[in-house]
This record gives C-alpha cells, sequence and structure tokens, in this order.
C-alpha cells in the first residue's frame, strides 16, 4: 500500500481555504430571483384560509404559492423509510402544509420575489386566518389518557413501539445479588452546520427539464423523491451538489424546501434561490435525540449484569417524510450493546407531538444507547461497589464470540471491546489517578475520572427505502492518462473524496496526483445513496477499488503484451509496469493508455476489451432484510467501537465543568487515511462535548421554541475546544475488501457517559447521580446543593454517640 | 429601492457602487462584486463566517449595512491568496487539516490573521481567545489551533498583503 495508510491532506483544502468552495449560496445564476419561506407560529393550528393578495401586489413579487396549489399540483413527498412496511402509523407531507400546521416552523406559504428584502416585505403582508387547535407540548402529554392527537386520523399519539422479551427477566431481579433502578434523559439537540440548507432551482422551458442544486447529502436520492413528488421523470430532474458547509444528517433529503423551491422554478419559469436562515434552521430543519428511559439492572457480586429492563419513550415531533424517526427505532436496536445480557427486557415508544420532527443526526441514535447504557453501568458499579472497569470487562461480548447475532436481531460483526477498554485505561494511567485526585483536593480542586463505551454500527441499510444501502463507483482512465473517479457517495465536507482517490491510486498502482474524484451530479455520477451513516469511504470507497482492479486487470494484460511476458509476472508501482520474467523491462501507465485508445485493433489488445471505462457495485455482506421472517432485520453491516475517558475539573461553588482531557481509543479497522480519520472523530468528540454539556433546543410548555439562534443554541467554541487524543485499535471488518468500517459518526455517543461519570467521580464525596443532559452549570449546582442537603439530613440522623 | 452612492476600497481597488440601503456588507460583497469566500452563516454575529476586515480590524459583515462602508477599506478572504499563491495563514490550515466543510474557514483565517497583528506569537489561550467569535462545527478546533500556532512560527506577521489594483467593476447580480 503507497497511499492507504497515509496521512494525506484534503484534496480540496488549497482551494477551501481560498476561499474558493462554491455553495448552494454561491451558485448566482443570471435572473435568480429569491424565495421565502412564511412559517407557522402556533405549534398546532389549522389553517383557515389565506389572504395573499396585499403581499401579491407588493412591486417585485413574482408569485405566492400556497397550500392548495401544493396539495392539488404535487404528491406527498416519499418518505426515507417506509413507515407501513415496519408498522409505524403514517402521515402525508407535503411541500406545504395542506390543512394544519403541526408545530411551529412548518411551511405554510412561499413568496417568490426579485431580491430578498422585497420577498421579506411580502410576507409579512400574507394574512392567514388560523384556528388553534390542542397542542401536546411533550410526550407525557401526549401519552396520557384523552390527550389530543397530533394526527386525527391516527388511533394514538404512538408512531412505532418496538418490544423485545428475551430469557426471564423478572426472575433474574429475584435470583439477583442486587439490583439497580433509574431514569436518564437525552437532550432534543440539533446537528447545526454552519451552512445552512439551501436550494437553487432552474427550469429549462425547452427541454421541460429541472436542475436543482441543493446542500444535500444525498443526489440520486433527491433526484427520484423529487420527480415522484412534481410527477415528472426521473429523466427530467438533474440534482447537483456544490460544496456543502456541513451536514451530519441534518440534510439527507427530501425536505418541504427541496420540493418548494423547485416547484416555484417550474410554475414561474425562473431560476430560484432559497437560502435558509439561522433561526429557519433551528425551526424547521430537524432535532434529535429527547429520548427518556427507564431502567432496572439485576447483577451478581462479581459485576455480571444478569438481566436489563428498558423502557425508552422519544419524543419524535410531529411526523413528517424524513428519515429522523429511525433514530428512536437505532437506539432500541443498539440496547444493549457492547454487552452480553441474557435476559432483556427493551421497550421502544416513539412518540409525536407538536415539536419539530426529528431530522437524522450524527450517531443516528447509537449515541443515545451508548449514554444510556454508559449511565446503568456506572450505576452497577456503584452498587457493586467495583469500578466502572471491571462491570464492564465482565459484561463484554468476548472478542472470540462475532459475528455476534444480539437479541434484537443487530448482527454485530467483530470486535475487540476489552481490547480498546485496556488501551484506554492505559493511557489515561486509570490506576494513578486517585492519587492526582487526592493531590488536586488538597490544593482545593475537584477533578474527576470517567469511562464511556460506545458502538457505532455504520453502513446502514434501510429495506424498502432508497437508502438500502449498496454502493457504485466508476473508474475511467483517459487518453492522457488521467484518472477520474466517479461515485455515488458524496462529501459534505467529510474528505472522502481523498480516502478514495488512495484506494485507488493504490488499485491501479498509480500516482495519486492523476486522480480526480467526482460526485454529487446525477447526470454524470453512478446511482448511489450517497453520504449517510458512515458508509462513503467503506462502500463507495469499496466499489471503486472493484473499479479500479478491473481497471488494472486490463493494463496489466497490455502490459504483459507489450513487454512480451505473461500477465501473471507482471505488477505496477507507481505507473510502471515490470515482469520478475524480464526484470529489466519497464513499461509506463501512460504508454499502456496510448495503446489502448491510439491501437485498439492492435497486437497489444487481442486478449481484452477496448477502452478504460468501469463501474462496478458494492453490496456488502451482514445485512438481513428479511424482517417478514421473523420481525427481525440488521441493516447494519460493520460495527466500529471505541472506548473514551474523560477528566474533568468541577467548581462546586458555581456548577461550572472543565474537560481537561478527553482520550477515545477507536476501533473501525484498517484506516485509509489516518488524518482526515483523526480529524473526524476530533470534531465528533467535540459535538459529543458540547451535547453533553451546553446544547439543548428548548421549548415551553405550550410547544413554542425558545431556540431560535446561536445566542441560545450554544456549542462549542475555541474558548471550550478540549485537549483531544485519539488512539486506534485495528479490528478488520470481514466483509469489506479492505477490512475498512464507518469512522464518521463515531465520538459522539460516548463523551456524555464519560464526563458525567467524571463530573461523579470529581464530586464523590456528595454521591451525586446525573440523570439528565446537558449538564448545564444551574443543573449540576442544583444537583450540587440536593446532595448536600442529603449529606447534611443522613449526618443529622447519626446518634451523636457515632459522629464522634 | 432607496440607494446609497458609496465609495469604497475592496480588496486594494477603489470602487464607486450605488447599493441597496438593505443590504449587508456581506451581501453586497458576495451579490454585487462576487466576493463568495466570505460565508452568512447566521445573521446574527455568532459564527463569524462572514468575518471580513474594515479599516484593519475585523467585523462580521453580516452584521454592518454595506453603505456604513463607504470610505472604508475592505478586505476579504479572496485578497489573501493573490496571483493562486496561498498566504503563509492559508497554507498553514491547509497543511494541518484545520479544515473540513470550509464553510467557517475563511472568517476564521481572517480573524487568525487579525490576531497575528495585533501578537505574532499568541499563546495557546490568546489563540482561544482571538478565535471565539468564529464557530466551527466539524473540526474540534484542535487542528485550528495548530495551524495557527504554526503560521506564527513560519510568518510572524500575519498581515494579509494589500496591494492597489485595477477599480473593480460592480455587476449587478439581476441584470
Amino acid at each position: 500500500m503507497v497511499n492507504v495508510g497515509k496521512p494525506i491532506k484534503g484534496m480540496n483544502n488549497d482551494r477551501l481555504v481560498a476561499g474558493g468552495g462554491s455553495f448552494v449560496a454561491d451558485v448566482q445564476p443570471r435572473g435568480v430571483a429569491t424565495m421565502v419561506v412564511l412559517r407557522s407560529p402556533h405549534p398546532n393550528a389549522r389553517i383557515k384560509s389565506i389572504d395573499t393578495s396585499q403581499a401579491q401586489a407588493v412591486e417585485g413579487v413574482i408569485y405566492v404559492l400556497t397550500p392548495s396549489e401544493i396539495r392539488e399540483n404535487t404528491n406527498p413527498i416519499p418518505e426515507a423509510i417506509n413507515t407501513r412496511a415496519l408498522g409505524a402509523q403514517y402521515a402525508p407531507w407535503y411541500a406545504l402544509c395542506v390543512e394544519r400546521a403541526r408545530y411551529v416552523g412548518e411551511a405554510v406559504a412561499a413568496v417568490l420575489a426579485e431580491d430578498e428584502a422585497t420577498a421579506l416585505a411580502a410576507r409579512d403582508l400574507i394574512e392567514v386566518d388560523y384556528e388553534l387547535l390542542p397542542v401536546v407540548p411533550n410526550a407525557e402529554v401526549a401519552l396520557a389518557e384523552g390527550a389530543p392527537l397530533v394526527e386525527p386520523g391516527w388511533t394514538d399519539n404512538v408512531l412505532i413501539r418496538q418490544k423485545l422479551v428475551t430469557g426471564d427477566p423478572e426472575q433474574a431481579l429475584r435470583d439477583a445479588a442486587g439490583t439497580v433502578s433509574g431514569r436518564i434523559k437525552s437532550a432534543r439537540i440539533q446537528a447545526s452546520p454552519i451552512e445552512t440548507r439551501g436550494v437553487v432551482a432552474s427550469w429549462d422551458q425547452h427541454r421541460k427539464r429541472l436542475t436543482c442544486w441543493s446542500s444535500t447529502q444525498a443526489p440520486h436520492v433527491l433526484r427520484t423523491y423529487l420527480a415522484e413528488a412534481m410527477r415528472l421523470s426521473e429523466n427530467d430532474v438533474r440534482v447537483i451538489q456544490p460544496d456543502v458547509g456541513g451536514a451530519f444528517g441534518i440534510k439527507c433529503p427530501t425536505t418541504q424546501e427541496e420540493v418548494l423551491t423547485s416547484y416555484m422554478a417550474k410554475r414561474t419559469q425562473r431560476t430560484v434561490r432559497w437560502i435558509e436562515d439561522r433561526q429557519e434552521h433551528l425551526l424547521a430543519a430537524g432535532h434529535a435525540r429527547d429520548v427518556e428511559a427507564e431502567y432496572t439492572a439485576a447483577f451478581s457480586s462479581d459485576g455480571a449484569i444478569t438481566s436489563l429492563q428498558m423502557r425508552m419513550v422519544a419524543d419524535v415531533g410531529a411526523p413528517i417524510a424524513l428519515a429522523g424517526w429511525g433514530m428512536a427505532y437505532v437506539t432500541w436496536l443498539c440496547v444493549p450493546g457492547p454487552y452480553k445480557i441474557a435476559n432483556l427486557e427493551t421497550e421502544l415508544i416513539a412518540v409525536v407531538t407538536n415539536k419539530s420532527p426529528w431530522q437524522a443526526y450524527r450517531g443516528y441514535g447509537k449515541d443515545t444507547a451508548s449514554f444510556f447504557l454508559d449511565r446503568v453501568i456506572e450505576h452497577v458499579a456503584k452498587e457493586a461497589g467495583l469500578p466502572s472497569s471491571v462491570v464492564r470487562h465482565r459484561n463484554f461480548i468476548p472478542s472470540n464470540e462475532f459475528p455476534f447475532m444480539q437479541p434484537t436481531g443487530a448482527i454485530l460483526d467483530s470486535g475487540n471491546y476489552a481490547g480498546t477498554l485496556d488501551q484506554l485505561l492505559e493511557k489515561l494511567d486509570f490506576e494513578g489517578f486517585a492519587a492526582r485526585k487526592a493531590e488536586a483536593r488538597r490544593q482545593g480542586k475537584y477533578i474527576g475520572i470517567g469511562l464511556g463505551q460506545e458502538l457505532t454500527p455504520e453502513g446502514f441499510c434501510m429495506p424498502g427505502s432508497l437508502y438500502a444501502g449498496y454502493e457504485a463507483s466508476t473508474v475511467r482512465v483517459t487518453p492522457g492518462g488521467d484518472v477520474s473517479v466517479l461515485t455515488g457517495v458524496t462529501s459534505p465536507g467529510t474528505g472522502n473524496e481523498t480516502g478514495i482517490a488512495q484506494i485507488v491510486a493504490d488499485a491501479l498502482g498509480c500516482s495519486l496526483n492523476r486522480i480526480r474524484v467526482t460526485q454529487g451530479d446525477t447526470d454524470s455520477c453512478p446511482m448511489g445513496s450517497g453520504n449517510y451513516s458512515s458508509r462513503s469511504l467503506m462502500l463507495g470507497g469499496s466499489a471503486a477499488h472493484l473499479a479500479a482492479l478491473e481497471i488494472r486487470k486490463q493494463m496489466t494484460t497490455v502490459a504483459a503484451s507489450m513487454l512480451g511476458v505473461s500477465a501473471d509476472t507482471v505488477s505496477i508501482i507507481e505507473d510502471v509496469f515490470s515482469s520478475t520474467e524480464a526484470p529489466e523491462a519497464r513499461v509506463t501507465f501512460s504508454e499502456v493508455v496510448q495503446q489502448v485508445y491510439l491501437f485498439p485493433h492492435g497486437k497489444h489488445m487481442d486478449n481484452t476489451d477496448p477502452g478504460l471505462d468501469t463501474t462496478k457495485s458494492f453490496k456488502i455482506g451482514n445485512v438481513y432484510h428479511q424482517p417478514e421472517v421473523d420481525g427481525k432485520f440488521n441493516g447494519y453491516p460493520t460495527w466500529s467501537n471505541a472506548s473514551s475517558g474523560a477528566i474533568v475539573e468541577v467548581d462546586p461553588e458555581t456548577g461550572v465543568v472543565k474537560v481537561e482531557k478527553f482520550v477515545l481509543i477507536h476501533d473501525c479497522g484498517p484506516i485509509v487515511n489516518p488524518l482526515l480519520a483523526e480529524a473526524q472523530l476530533q470534531g465528533a468528540i467535540t459535538q459529543g462535548i458540547g451535547s453533553t454539556l451546553y446544547e439543548f433546543v428548548a421549548y415551553d410548555d405550550e410547544a413554542q421554541p425558545i431556540t431560535r439562534s446561536f445566542m441560545d443554541y450554544t456549542m462549542v467554541t475555541s474558548q471550550e475546544a478540549v485537549d483531544i487524543e485519539v488512539g486506534h485499535q485495528n479490528t478488520p471488518s470481514p466483509f469489506t475488501p479492505l477490512g475498512t468500517k464507518g469512522v464518521g459518526e463515531s465520538g459522539v455517543g460516548s463523551p456524555p457517559g464519560a464526563i458525567t461519570a467524571a463530573i461523579e467521580d470529581a464530586l464523590s464525596d456528595l454521591d451525586v447521580r446525573l440523570t439528565e443532559l446537558p449538564v448545564t452549570p444551574s443543573r449540576l449546582w442544583t444537583a450540587i446543593q440536593a446532595a448536600k442537603t442529603n449529606v447534611m439530613a443522613e449526618v443529622a440522623q447519626v446518634p451523636e454517640k457515632e459522629m464522634v | 429601492m432607496s440607494t446609497f452612492e458609496i465609495d469604497t476600497t475592496i480588496n486594494g481597488r477603489p470602487v464607486r457602487h450605488s447599493v441597496d440601503a438593505r443590504k449587508t456588507l456581506a451581501v453586497m460583497l458576495r451579490d454585487d462584486f462576487q466576493l463568495t469566500g466570505t460565508h452568512i452563516g447566521c445573521k446574527t454575529g455568532n459564527c463569524g463566517a462572514c468575518t471580513v476586515e474594515l479599516d484593519g480590524a475585523t467585523v462580521k459583515s453580516c452584521c454592518v449595512m454595506a453603505a456604513e462602508s463607504d470610505g472604508s477599506e475592505v478586505t476579504t478572504i479572496e485578497q489573501l491568496s493573490q496571483g493562486g499563491e496561498l498566504h503563509p495563514m492559508q497554507e498553514a490550515f491547509s497543511h494541518n487539516q484545520a479544515l473540513q466543510c470550509g464553510f467557517c474557514t475563511p472568517g476564521m483565517i481572517m480573524s487568525a490573521c487579525a490576531l497575528l497583528k495585533t501578537k505574532s506569537e499568541p499563546t495557546e489561550e490568546e489563540i482561544r481567545l482571538g478565535l471565539k467569535g468564529n464557530l466551527c462545527r466539524c473540526t474540534g478546533y484542535d487542528k485550528i489551533i495548530k495551524a495557527v500556532q504554526q503560521a506564527s512560527k513560519d510568518a510572524p506577521s500575519g498581515n494579509p498583503d494589500v496591494t492597489s489594483a485595477a477599480p473593480l467593476e460592480a455587476t449587478a447580480l439581476n441584470g
């Protein structure tokens, strides 16, 4: 391997640092008009009438679009996950809400004007007569007896319910040495890329063809779904993904605005631009997490967990066509994660409310499972009087039992969980920390250490969906010897184009600088499902690997003929073919390419096909798509994992937490580009730290959103950024040609568990139990005061003579 | 629509421009002069993707009206890499992989250059403080801090080279 395994900087870096990125807002065709969206200010309201006459009369306004027109001329937005195939309840979702607005921010109308200021002014003149309806502000209300229904046609407010019982948890409870019970909650958060969403759409009235530039992750998926919603053939839709300024799941298609902008372009025969503002993004682009769990675990005296019961209630917001609610399903799928627990009872209730809907976010529910399991492990460890590392070791699936099927149907491909934990404990000097802690305490500082564990299945293949999970790549060598790689996967700022180039260079035996990777254009790239679930390098890279090997085989045949040797003696390194049969003879990459293109009927081409242009598809193993057989399916082919540790300092007077150090030992098999993999992990861990300490989307009791700008949604800045150390272990996947697994989502799941445990450790005198994210200063301060009160109360109960 | 006549120097080139009174500096740079390296991420002055230099000091150009730039000198990310040669700070960001999606990067680099102008070899704490008005969602900042440290060692002056050139032509967006 000349290139794979090397820390090569991103191929787009120089262009992007120069300000030469072309993001969707930079797509500025001549005559482009600006669209703005009117959004519902109410969490649940029937639209009685809309008067657009004043808005339409404003000079510079081109068109005002209302729900009735959308209802008449478009189809519902196709679902990213087929709800009915999974036994979930369905609600049609159009580009504008057709009867009722079901959350603050749902699109009600759209205005197209010559410029943004005019469009905004006209939007204020649209008069909507709303009839306010009873609000379902949270899961508790949604599940209450006689609750109003978010969707009047549904039987209840439950989108999907999953229940699983294996073994005999009740008996295990009776037999246990000890039990723990509790309630834990993750916060409602948002992916929040710095680039918001955006769409530019253009209708060619002569070709009757739509071109749609979208800040999307999956252009081909968008093309099909856009065609379906717009009642067009897929041939008449071209989707182009420009540079994407971060996505993290939130830019998976298909959104209301993608259909809306495209429809507006076709309707008005104008080129239309819609660029979301930050408030819209926070209100309407979609949220994640907000899951509450109740658990009971039983354990034996050596820390073995003999049973786990967990009931999870997820507030997925209003039902729509996006894939967000699937995160709740994945949280359920990932319990009990890396642990082998014989008696299990898990229940998921995904509840709809009048909050903004869920949309995919990095981690896709695995994060929440990791946090819940970390909290349970810590609780067991505390009650059993054992270090949590011992409890983890005691319960890990042994590394010789893979592939391992969990009771949910998840099939874990490979792993060595004890290995990453051992490496972590050594790197953290876990044994030596008690002395450090005691010394710090003498200086009046409260420091603590905590562990986290994450299991991050990657490469999701969703049955009955265009996210079903194979990939295709083309490798093409031009007559001049350039190599172009076209993929169905995309890179919304993740760097997979660089990794794929490295893979192709090695598979072809050519130099890296010959290669250019093209992604994100449905007219030129092979069909694929785009970027999600950390799949791009693993699936798109594998397809490119296979295509490059085929080209190499062709070229080797030609080279062998030119060298006058047999093909099985020929190898190529860095653009030069040579043979063990004639050690002095050489023929270059370019010379072979010229033979292929200039002398296709020549003697060296007798034993091979003409041209150097191959498309290969890659379908990964370990995916089981037959839920109709036993109600179970495994959509995840590879299961990356990591152990992490945090060292924190807590100020007990203010509740402020500072993360001093964060270490993550990660296992995604062999790494194609260590620089980019480390970069991904540092970013993911930082998002995980944000979700632990700072980030949440707040609603009031009437489902009115309070979080409306980056002043309210507080992400990690350079000031809070943490010293992060990343280490690796290499347990290859048996199911990919290079053994690679996904890396993009690892790192977000374990910071909440590790940091909350570290905070509790720092305050070990007080027995603080943290159950809810994020651990803001006020929340921690309150917990500290409550714990102090408990300590005082306990002290007060001790008879005087025992206090001496 | 009311307009202002402004005389501004953009990236060393004097321009006379009739600007829509409702436009911010960021929108004017992007839409009227195609200087799309300046990005807009929040419009509330929080994310810093739109950071440019106005009369030698960094501003969030989404929170400055275009008309306010009358009589001023504006420097954007495009000015840093003239003739295809990257500025040392850009080189350091690229080399250290101090970016992923690249959306926050131009603003981040403008702030980093401004920091080095006031302090040629800042400490890590000073770098963190100097960049806290620029949000990055991809990197976790570690490699950004390393890039600024490297740039400060390689080229103590982060001062962008502002040279004069031919006047820019304003192009109407909807022309």
